[in-house]
This record gives structure tokens, C-alpha cells and sequence, in this order.
């Protein structure tokens, strides 16, 4: 199908915006790195797919889809800097923000925390008296005079972006409904978002604050994706955009300016999905991917080539109860800054140096040592980035490690570096086991996918750590989150709240409301244009033992819903919590508590590229250079990545360079490059 | 991984700060495991429980930033020598009396377990929770009602809970007959067990990567390294001499009262003492507090260790003071069988208190905090069954030297019940949830608000229990600062049916569609609120937090005709005229001495 053929992919990162162009066809694929531009994203994006296309020989016309993940949404809310928005909420619950969840968190201490500004302060809050029981019955006729009022007055005010949450809306969203015709109407220039349409499940605290920061992100996320779509266009592209969200899948961009809060997680989720291929294509099904970049490191597991789904995300203070990618964030990068604290411990991380100054060896003022420069002290990094556009400055990480680390605590150079690399080693991998046991595995039983410009050299050390066998690093381990783009399907997730326990669970209510879910993503299919063969629903149900506050979210056995399906759900359950949680409790009755339908919709899957074989390892060395390991300085082999071919195998220690990144092999690892290009290090 | 221990290193700046970390996610992990599968609302949603570990000797090493508990694993050798425990051994108690005070009101639940390497204990890991429900003269345990610890449910001195792994199921059905909820008991109890076996194994895997005696040198080197950095700022804080503080409890819940809480520090080149004994005698209601000495020495150091998350809250810590003096019989320190079930309101008096001292030593510290309120509410719901609901409820928190006080907030990792959890779970319905206007004591930088929460009743009736503090001596202010506002329970509120609850009692009959209506206190305000930014002023009157009135009176803040500017000449005048700071701390006017 060669209106397929060529599809292309855009990660708009921080610093950098990588772009890959793919021939379906032939599996030939082009990249390109073009410097992000943040006062206005749209054009770093335009200019990586000129240089991609102008590398392949082709026009915008003939692109078939335009893959995209975005961090527009993220950094907005990252940085306070949405929209001013007004919201309207049941009277007598003007401050269910303020209060949040009234509590302090954990690991604060209550002398010294601060609660966070809220995305809209209460003078922003407007009560409408209105109020439904929990069952959906009215209590108090909406006051529709008091809804014109308030719409009035955001309009006086220049209030643009309006939320509307009503308590127990998750139940029956008529006045809602009712609330947002109203403000449309006196005030034509907002934009509206309603909670039952954001995220359409108890809990008024949390439903509250995603449909803020819904409409806190919608005028700048529309904005930034109709000007893409827009530039596309007057470029010729007739190819639908297609971004990239929290949950892993894509949507068109006119589901994205409906629900942007959808995307919060936008860039990080092409990583796992780019993780996932290329475990697949490797052969490992139970991957944890490692995104290490320049601030920090995104740790996601994958198992049975699935990725897990959280309801209990957060971003930056916030809870965002949408189904998302379960992705933990460690504030340890290339960049984390390594220093004493008053009281004497070294430290690595949050603080990082960014791009600017960036680590002490890249000559631009930085003046405090960073894990980049304690690879670079060890000889993990050669002094070179492989393409010549820059040299490191050895003296200078050196300098700054022996002045800031070494000569406090009394230790060499390199054992200050090594100390370094240590500490934000265990960093990731405390986040490591975090994620995997809180979903009852153990990541001895995983393959490590580093990736990410840092990934490669930290793979070998954190599988050590971990007792992981394997190590993955795939062949751009700095583009993967544009593999991830360009491998992705369609997906969207509904779900309601339908609380259900024994011993009558109302068959005939639950099959009703998975009968409105799969409607409302049909009408989803339909908008996005997706072929009927294509589509795929798939049922699920959140449970738990009654009284417990978590559910765990697992397919629905069966095509309906009947007291045997049920029956079944029921006893799959116990199974999942017994092996999460080391116990089941047959003897207590189990509740469901939501229903939810996933709906996927297929996209040509690209075969992985295959490279050459029996190419003689010879051949790739380009260097020797010395390492310092703890036990002393060893002078390794520098293999070039991309003269590696299928089949070699060589044992540590080694350096494989490659444009976007180095990959660390350690003494006792052996790596095997794979037809697909993958480095496959195995641990003796 | 075997390794030798004669060979073993002691463990360098590095792998301190490796250790440290890993810990930490233990710790972060044994929290998650608990949260997930915790039955009761109690430990789910208020995440009333902790984990902590411990060294062989059974000093903490890792705990958290409550300082609620004492000194919970020394207990356990009184029964059960060190030398007797195996692997796969599990202990349990609630015994307040038993463990001196190491839990201190029955309801919350110890589980340890001890760690061992190649046969060599080497540490022990912790749980506690709080269960909603260990029978007693009440549903739920605890009530102003009672007047001795019998009536405060089933008492459990140290046990040993499983041998080899084997758990004793015959005294878990004790424990599990005597509670009104055993279902909900039972998914609590298996909660805290996972664990404890999870931070065993966690601690397991560290000593066989860096050797038990690396590990044993790290947590003595996290404990001199916090003792140290306490020792020092406490020095810098306290310049020798004696500093004296107290404050009052309304009433003990059986209508005696007030409670003085009487503390005196006193630093010398003999030491750091912190003596008690001049406090009230103990009291007939539940209000008592049986204090083990690490739970003053763990108030001090919290405030002195923060703001340095490389520092933990630990054993080593509390030996910043040297002594801590309590008198048997006094509210502090009471007799058995006296009842303990409402010691949170001391717990916060004491809290606050150690702020107070600073203060009163002319350091930096924050003003008073509300004790946070919490309410039950038993009856049978219209499908028979009965329930109990448990209601933690925000307050505000005392201004600081540098930051407002927290608004609406209750207490360390504790959360609150949403509306429409309330009303999918029990026969209830919210009528409103917010901020209370004006309750924060006014000063440069303004005590938290407390809340407002009207709660309809949807069954035939219900007893509610109800636990407010400082109704009649509110959170104090500081270095100028106003007291906070006081709190109140009042049914049926504007009605001719109006009526208002004793803010600390049981008993409280409320019928079907009733409202009752909290108001919970604020936090004492911090500074003269004449220096308070005039933008701020405006900003909290334009949030609901305070009122234009309060405004002008308290804060010399005139806004505009519409409300939503500061009039800056008006109020350049009105503050001119500075009403003067006549103490250190003020409760209805300034005062040295509180009370």
C-alpha cells in the first residue's frame, strides 16, 4: 500500500527536536536533530521535517501519517504558566482545591512545607447552587440565573478558560451538560471544560483538578497543534497529525484540543512504546525501559510486551487520575549535579546543570561536577562526541570533581567519580524496584532497555545492581522515543464509575454502561476514521476486596456481562492479588468499582530493520583508550556502532560509540550485536 | 553472597550515602504495599501507619517525620531475648503500659520482624497501623467516654505472632473475635505482615551486596551523623540557661480541666535536659499521654534537623537532649490502668510546645497548630447494616517565621475522606466543605484556616463522638501574632433546632436529616499583623480566608468601594496607629507566659 509508505515521526525534547522519516516499504529509515525552539515549538518541528525529507529526497506530500509527542502540555503545567481559569463547582464547595486532600506529604517535614498555589485561587471559584445525590437524583434544581452570572462575569473579566465540576457529576452529568451550554452561550469566546467529560469517576478533589488543568492547558495546546495542522498543510502535507498521549496511543489533533490534559505525559510515553518494540523485536517480552536524559531518568515496566496503566499518576503536585503509561521519574541525569551537603554526605541530583551551563567539561562556565563528568573522569566517555562537533573537557570535569567532591571527603578523583556514578546508580535504582514490586515483580526477572542519550551508560552497571541478566541497548538509543512514535496505534480509554458488590451485582446495569462506553468509542473511531477492520474494544474492570482503597484494574472475562462473567472476573482477581500482594481473601466480598473500555484502533506496524552480517569486529575498532575501573585502569577496545554487524560478540570491558550516545560495557558483560542492531550485553 | 566479616570494610562516605538511599525506597515500598491492600479507611485513605527499621540493638535507624511513637522494638526483649529470636520470627503488641509508652493508645497495632544475615541479627523492620476497631466500650475503640484502658479494647502485650514463618492463627482469632469489624481487621493485619517481610528481605539484600558489617557501620554512622548535626543546631538554638513553656488542654473529656502541659529546658555543661514533671496531674478522661522520652527527643530534632533530607529522623537524633524528666502520675506520664485513647490532643500541645520553647528562648519558631479534629459516627444504615465512620478532619497549622501557617490540613500523610466517597460509602451527605473565614490568627504571616464541614445524617440516627481541642485556649500566636480561632460542633445550625455540642465528647445522638456542622480552628498567626503585605490582605479576603472586617480591625488593611483593591492612602493611616506587642506569645491579648 504505498500511500502507507512513508511515515514520520517528531520528539520535541527540552534542547533538542529529534525527527525520523520511515519507509515502510523497505524499512529504511532517516533521522535527523534539529534544535528545539521554545518561544515557538511549531517551527523547531517544521524544520526537522525539511531536514528529514530534504535526506530522503522527498516532499511533504508524501507523507502518509505525522507521528508527534509534545511536551507543550507537560511544561505548562510544569511551570504554572496556563491559562487564567475560572471555575464553577456546587455551592458550598468553593475550596475543594485549597483543601486538596488536606494532608502533608510523607517525606515533608510539617515545620518547613509549604502547600502548593492552586492552577485557579478561590476569587476564580464560582458557586452555583445545584446539587444531584450520589445516586443521580436532583436535590437542588440547577440555578441556570446564577450560571448566566458567573459566565458574565468570567466574560467581564477576560476569564477565557472555564471549568466546570459538580459534585457527584461523575453519576449523572445533566447539570453539567446543562452549565456548559450556558456559559457557551453568554460567553461565546470560552473555552469550556466539563468534568464528566474529562475524567468521568469519583473522588471531587482530583476530578476537579484535571478538569482545571484540562482547560488551564487547552488554549495554548490548541493553539501550538492547530498551527502544526495548519503548517502542514500550506506545506502540502496531506497526512493526518497524530499525537501522542499520556496513555501510549495517538489521536488525531482534534481529540487532543478536546481533552489536552490527555498528553500530559506526551514524551515520555513514546519511550515506552519505542521500549516495548524493540524488546519485542529483540525477544524479551518483560522489559524496564530507562529513559536517562539530561535532568532525569523515566523508568517504565513492561510485561508480556504489555505496559502498565496507573489511574494514580501525578505531574509536578497534581494527581491526574487519567489512565496513564506508569512511568516513575527519578530526578537523576547526565546533568544531576554532584555536591557536599552542609552536614558533610555527598549528594547527586535534583539540582541539574541542564543545557546551559551544562556539565563542567563542556566548556560553557559550568563549574560544579555532574554525572556526565564522572563518566568522562573514568574514561566511560571518550573525549570526542562521535560527529566532531564537539570536544569534552577532561581537566575540567576532573578539576571540578577534585575540587568539589574529592578533596572534602578525602577520596582520589576517580573514586569521587566512581562515588558519583554510585549514588545516582542507586537513585534509579531504588525507582527500579518501586515500580516493579508495587506491581508484585521481581526485576532480576526483566531485560534492561537503556535508553536516552545517558541510557547506554548506565545499563551495564544498573543490571548489576538489579541481577538482571540481559541488557538491551537499542541501535539509536537517543531517537527511541521517535521509534516509539512511529510503532504506535490509536488509542483512547473510557471509563465510569459503577459501583458494584455482592451478592446482586446489577448484570444488567454494568452491561448497560459498557454498552454507553463502547459508544462513545465508536463515535471515537469514527471521528478519527478508522477502518472497521482496525478497531478493537477491549473491556476492563477496576476491583477490590471491599474496604480497600486501591483497585487493580483487569480484563473482563467474556464478551458479556452475566453472573458466570462476572464469577470469572471475580476469581482472576483474587488471583492478581495474590500474586501482587502474596494473599488472596476468598472469604471477603470483592467490589467493582470502575468500568472502562480501551479502544484501539491498528496503524501499519513497521518491520524492524534488519543490518549486515559478517562484518569482522576488527573492522569496527576505532580507538583504545583507558578506563578506570575500581580495580584499576584498563586500556578497552572503542568499537564505532555503526560498523558493527550482525553476530559479532566480543566481551568487556569496551566502548561502542555512536552518534547520539556510549554504551559501557563492563568487564564481566559479554554483548552480542542482533540482525536488528541491537547490542545484547549478558552478564558472565 | 558470602562475605567475611573479618574482611569486610567498614562502610566509606559512598556507600553511606548508598545505603541511605536504598532505605529510603525500602521504606517507600513496605508504605506502598501497606496502602494497596489496607482494608480499613483508617490506614487507607487517612494513611494512619508507618514502617520504620531498626539496628540490632533496636535503635531506630530510618523513621518517619511523626514523632508519635517511642522506642517500639526494646519492649519485645523483655519478653523475648535477643538471643531467643530466630529468622522467620514476627512480634506483635499494643500494649501501651507494657512497651512504656512505645504505642500509646491501644488501636495502633506493632508488628516487627527480625533480620538476619548468615544466622546474625543485624536489624529489625517495623509496621504500625492504627485499626479501626479492637472492641471497647465504643465503635472504634477510643472515645472521650472512656475512663480506664480496658474500655479502649483488647490489649496485647509483646507477642511472638509466627516461629519459622508459621503464623499462631490462634491468637489472631482472638484479636479478630473481639473487634466489631474482623473482616477489615483481618485485611489490616495481613497488610502490616507483607510488610514487615518485605522490608526484612529488603535489608536482607543489602547486607549480602555490601557485607552485614558494612551495613551494621552505616546505621551507626546515619545515627552519630544525625545526633551530631542535632546536637550542634540545638546548642546554636539554646544558649545555656533555663527556658520554660506551657500551655493547656480544655478539658479531658469527662469534664475536668483545663490540663497544664508544663515544659522546662534547661542547658548547661551537664547537658540537654527537657523535664515534664511540673505538669497537671493525670486526668480521669482519655486525654493522657504516656510519653516515652524518644517522642519529645524525636519533636526537637524534627525541627532541628529540617530543611537536610540527608539527615534522618533517628535514635541518634534524640540524643541531642541528654535527659528527659517525667513525674508518674502526671497527665504525662500516668498511672495504670488510666485511659490514653484521645492523647492526639496532647500529642499536637506537645508538638507546638516544642515550638513554644524555641520561642521562648528568643529563637525562630513556628506559632501553635490546632490539634486536628476527628469525629465517629456509629449507627445501622437502612439495609441493617451497621456502620462507623471515621472523619479526620483539616485545621490550620501555626504561621511561621517566614511562610503562612498551613490551611485545611490535618497531619502528616493523612488524607481526607472526598464528599462522595462519604456519601457512596456510609449514609451521609455532605452539605459543604471549606475554608473557615477568619479562623486563621492574624499576624505578618497568618495562622492556616481551619475548615467547615456540614455532614447530614441519611440513616434512622447515629452517636457521634466528637474531638476538638482549643475550644477555650485556641492555638496561641507569636513575636506578635494572634491566637487562632477556636473550634465548634453545633447541630442543626440557623435553625430554630439549633445546638451546640460539647466540641470533646460521646454521646451525641443525631437523628435523620440532621446537619451537623464542624468548625475547626486555625493556627496562632506569626509577627504583627499590621506588617503582613497589604496584597496579601487582599488576596486572602478575595479568597474567603478573611474577612474584610478582620482586614481592617486586625490587619489595618482598607480595601476600596468594591472590595477587590487596597486603598493605600486609608491604609497607610489606619496603620499608623500600631496597636503595641505587650508579649512573646498572645491568647486574647499578648502575654510571656501562656499559661
Amino acid at each position: 500500500m504505498s500511500d502507507m509508505r512513508y511515515a514520520v515521526a517528531i520528539d520535541t525534547g527540552g534542547t533538542f527536536t529529534d525527527v525520523t522519516l520511515f519507509d515502510r516499504d523497505d524499512g529504511r529509515m532517516w533521522t535527523a536533530k534539529t534544535p528545539s525552539t521554545p518561544e515557538n515549538p511549531s517551527t523547531g518541528f517544521m524544520n526537522g521535517i525539511a531536514t528529514a525529507l530534504e535526506q530522503a529526497a522527498l516532499s511533504p506530500v508524501d507523507l502518509a501519517q505525522v507521528f508527534h509527542g509534545t511536551t507543550v502540555a507537560t511544561n505548562l503545567i510544569l511551570e504554572g504558566k496556563g491559562a487564567t481559569v475560572g471555575l464553577l463547582t456546587t455551592a458550598g464547595f468553593k475550596h475543594v482545591l485549597a483543601i486538596g486532600r488536606q494532608d502533608i506529604p510523607r517525606r515533608a517535614n510539617l515545620f518547613a512545607w509549604i502547600k502548593p498555589e492552586r492552577p485557579v485561587p478561590p476569587e476564580r471559584i464560582l458557586e452555583i447552587p445545584e446539587r444531584l445525590d450520589i445516586d443521580g437524583n436532583t436535590l437542588v434544581e440547577l440555578d441556570e440565573t446564577a450560571v448566566r452570572a458567573a459566565a458574565r462575569r468570567f466574560r467581564e473579566r477576560g476569564v477565557n478558560a472555564v471549568a466546570i465540576c459538580f459534585l457527584n457529576s461523575f453519576v449523572d452529568p445533566c447539570h453539567e451538560a446543562r452549565a456548559g451550554e450556558i456559559v457557551r452561550e453568554e460567553h461565546p469566546d470560552a473555552l469550556v471544560s466539563l468534568s464528566s467529560d474529562v475524567l468521568r469517576v469519583f473522588r471531587e478533589y482530583e476530578r476537579s483538578i484535571a478538569t482545571v488543568l484540562n482547560v488551564y492547558v487547552m488554549p495554548a495546546v490548541s493553539h501550538y497543534v492547530g498551527q502544526l495542522a495548519e503548517r502542514l498543510e500550506s506545506e502540502g502535507a496531506n497526512a493526518p497529525l497524530l499525537i501522542m498521549k499520556s496513555n501510549g496511543g495517538v489521536v488525531g489533533a482534534g481529540e487532543v484540543e478536546r481533552v489536552p490534559a490527555h498528553t500530559a505525559l506526551s514524551g515520555p510515553a513514546a519511550g515506552v512504546v519505542g521500549a516495548r518494540f524493540v524488546g519485542a523485536a529483540a525477544g524479551y517480552q518483560d522489559v524496564i525501559g530507562i529513559d536517562i536524559g539530561g535532568t532525569s531518568a523515566d523508568i517504565c515496566l513492561i510485561k508480556n510486551g504489555q505496559y502498565e496503566l496507573t489511574n494514580n499518576g501525578r505531574v509536578g503536585d497534581w494527581p491526574l487520575s487519567f489512565p496513564m503509561l506508569d512511568i516513575n521519574t527519578v530526578g537523576t541525569g547526565g546533568g544531576s549535579i554532584a555536591g557536599i551537603s552542609d552536614i558533610g554526605a555527598l549528594t547527586v541530583g535534583p539540582r541539574s546543570a541542564g543545557a546551559t551551563p551544562g556539565p563542567a567539561c563542556y566548556g560553557r562556565g559550568g563549574e560544579e561536577p555532574t554525572v556526565t563528568d564522572a563518566h568522562l573522569t573514568l574514561g566511560h566517555l571518550p573525549p570526542y562526541l562521535l560527529g566532531g562537533t564537539m570536544t569534552l573537557d577532561v581537566d575540567a570535569a576532573r578539576n571540578a570533581i577534585e575540587r568539589k567532591v574529592a578533596q572534602p571527603l578525602g577520596l582520589s578523583v576517580e573514586e569521587a567519580a566512581r562515588g558519583i556514578l554510585s549514588i545516582g546508580d542507586n537513585d534509579m535504582v531504588g525507582a527500579i524496584r518501586v515500580i516493579s514490586v508495587e506491581r508484585g515483580h521481581d526485576p532480576r526477572d526483566f531485560a534492561l532497555i537503556p535508553f536516552g542519550g545517558a541510557g547506554p551508560l548506565h545499563g551495564g552497571s544498573l543490571a548489576k545492581l538489579l541481577g538482571a541478566k540481559t541488557v538491551i541497548i537499542p541501535p539509536s538509543p537517543g531517537v527511541l522515543s521517535a521509534m516509539g512514535l512511529l510503532v504506535s496505534q490509536f488509542r483512547a480509554d473510557y471509563a465510569r464509575t459503577c459501583l458494584e458488590g455482592p451478592p446482586d451485582y446489577d448484570h444488567a446495569r454494568m452491561a448497560q454502561t459498557f454498552d454507553e462506553l463502547e459508544t462513545e468509542a465508536t463515535a471515537w473511531f469514527d471521528r478519527e476514521r478508522v477502518p472497521a477492520a482496525a478497531r478493537q474494544l477491549t473491556r476492563s474492570a477496576s476491583l477490590r476486596y471491599r474496604h480497600q482503597g486501591f483497585e487493580l484494574t483487569l480484563p473482563w472475562e467474556g464478551e458479556s456481562v452475566t453472573p458466570e462473567t462476572t464469577q470469572a472476573t471475580l476469581q482472576a482477581f483474587h488471583a492478581l492479588h495474590e500474586r501482587l500482594y502474596t494473599f488472596a481473601q476468598h472469604d471477603t466480598p470483592v467490589e467493582i468499582v470502575t468500568l472502562q473500555v480501551a479502544a484501539e484502533g491498528s496503524l501499519p506496524q513497521p518491520r524492524p530493520t534488519e543490518i549486515p552480517a559478517g562484518g569482522s569486529l576488527e573492522a569496527a575498532q576505532i580507538d583504545r583508550l583507558p578506563i578506570h575501573f575500581a580495580e584499576g585502569t584498563q586500556t578497552v577496545p572503542v568499537y564505532d556502532r555503526t560498523k558493527l554487524s550482525a553476530g559479532v560478540t566480543f566481551s568487556g570491558p569496551a566502548l561502542v560509540v555512536q552518534l547520539d550516545s556510549t554504551s559501557l560495557i563492563h568487564p564481566e558483560q559479554r554483548a552480542t550485536c542482533d540482525r536488528f542492531g541491537n547490542l545484547i550485553l549478558e552478564t558472565d | 553472597m558470602n562475605v567475611d566479616l573479618k574482611e569486610a570494610p567498614i562502610c566509606d562516605a559512598v556507600t553511606l550515602e548508598v545505603v541511605r538511599g536504598a532505605l529510603r525506597a525500602s521504606q517507600n515500598e513496605m508504605e506502598a504495599l501497606i496502602e494497596r491492600t489496607a482494608m480499613s479507611a483508617f490506614i487507607r485513605e487517612k494513611k494512619d501507619f508507618f514502617v520504620a527499621l531498626f539496628d540490632a540493638a533496636g535503635d531506630m535507624i530510618v523513621g518517619a517525620y511523626r514523632p508519635t511513637f517511642g522506642d517500639p522494638i526494646r519492649p519485645l526483649f523483655e519478653h523475648y531475648p535477643a538471643a531467643e529470636m530466630q529468622p522467620g520470627d514476627l512480634y506483635w503488641y499494643n500494649d501501651c503500659y507494657g512497651s512504656a509508652g512505645s504505642v500509646s493508645h491501644s488501636p495502633d497495632q506493632v508488628f516487627v520482624s527480625p533480620v538476619y544475615v548468615d544466622g546474625e541479627l543485624i536489624a529489625f523492620a517495623q509496621s504500625w497501623a492504627h485499626f479501626a476497631d479492637i472492641g471497647g466500650m465504643r465503635p472504634g475503640s477510643i472515645s472521650p467516654d472512656c475512663t480506664d484502658i480496658f474500655q479502649e479494647g483488647i490489649i496485647v502485650p509483646p507477642v511472638r505472632l509466627a516461629r519459622d514463618g508459621a503464623v499462631n492463627e490462634d491468637l489472631l482469632r482472638v484479636f479478630f473475635r473481639n473487634s466489631r469489624f474482623p473482616d477489615i481487621c483481618q485485611g489490616d493485619t495481613r497488610a502490616c505482615f507483607a510488610a514487615v517481610r518485605l522490608g526484612e528481605r529488603r535489608i536482607v539484600e543489602l547486607a549480602e551486596r555490601f557485607g552485614p558489617a558494612v551495613i551494621t557501620d552505616a546505621f551507626r554512622q546515619l545515627s552519630e551523623r544525625s545526633e551530631r548535626v542535632a546536637t550542634e543546631r540545638l546548642r546554636n538554638t539554646f544558649a545555656p540557661g533555663r527556658y520554660q513553656f506551657s500551655d493547656s488542654i480544655d478539658h479531658d473529656g469527662q469534664g475536668n480541666g483545663p490540663y497544664r502541659i508544663h515544659m522546662e529546658l534547661s542547658v548547661d555543661d551537664n547537658g540537654v535536659v527537657l523535664d515534664y514533671s511540673d505538669s497537671d496531674d493525670q486526668a480521669p478522661g482519655p486525654i493522657n499521654y504516656l510519653l516515652n522520652p524518644a517522642v519529645p527527643r524525636a519533636m526537637m530534632s524534627m525541627h532541628l534537623l529540617a530543611g537536610d533530607p540527608t539527615l534522618l529522623l533517628n535514635s541518634g537524633a534524640g540524643r541531642a537532649i541528654d535527659n528527659v524528666v517525667l513525674r508518674e502520675g502526671s497527665v504525662l506520664q500516668p498511672r495504670w490502668p488510666a485511659p490514653l485513647g484521645q492523647r492526639g490532643l496532647t500529642m499536637m500541645k506537645l508538638l507546638s510546645g516544642s515550638q513554644g520553647l524555641v520561642n521562648a528562648a528568643g529563637g525562630q519558631a513556628t506559632a501553635a497548630n490546632c490539634a486536628y479534629v476527628i469525629i465517629f459516627a456509629r449507627g445501622i444504615a437502612d439495609d441493617g447494616e451497621p456502620f462507623l465512620l471515621t472523619d479526620g478532619i483539616g485545621v490550620g497549622y501555626g504561621g511561621r517565621p517566614d511562610s503562612d501557617g498551613i490551611d485545611a490540613v490535618y497531619y502528616v500523610a493523612q488524607e481526607n475522606y472526598p464528599a462522595e466517597m462519604v456519601e457512596m460509602s456510609y449514609p451521609a451527605r455532605l452539605r459543604s466543605y471549606g475554608i473557615r473565614c477568619d479562623s486563621g490568627g492574624a499576624g505578618q504571616w497568618r495562622g492556616g484556616c481551619g475548615v467547615v464541614r456540614e455532614i447530614e445524617l441519611l440513616a434512622e440516627e447515629a452517636t457521634f463522638s466528637i474531638r476538638i481541642d482549643g475550644a477555650e485556649k485556641p492555638p496561641w500566636g507569636v513575636h506578635g501574632g494572634h491566637n487562632g480561632g477556636p473550634g465548634r460542633a453545633v447541630v442543626n445550625p440557623g435553625t430554630p433546632q439549633e445546638r451546640e455540642l460539647d466540641p470533646f465528647s460521646d454521646g451525641n445522638v443525631v437523628k435523620r436529616g440532621e446537619i451537623l456542622r464542624l468548625e475547626t480552628g486555625g493556627g496562632g498567626g506569626w509577627g504583627h499583623p499590621f506588617d503582613r503585605n497589604p496584597e496579601r490582605v487582599l488576596k486572602d479576603v478575595l479568597g474567603g480566608y478573611v474577612s474584610r472586617d478582620s482586614a481592617e480591625r486586625d490587619y489595618g488593611v482598607i480595601l476600596d468601594a468594591d472590595g477587590e483593591a487596597v486603598d493605600a492612602a486609608a491604609t497607610k493611616a489606619r496603620r499608623a496607629d500600631r496597636p503595641t506587642v505587650g508579649g512573646m506569645f498572645h491568647r486574647y491579648g499578648y502575654r510571656d507566659i501562656l499559661e
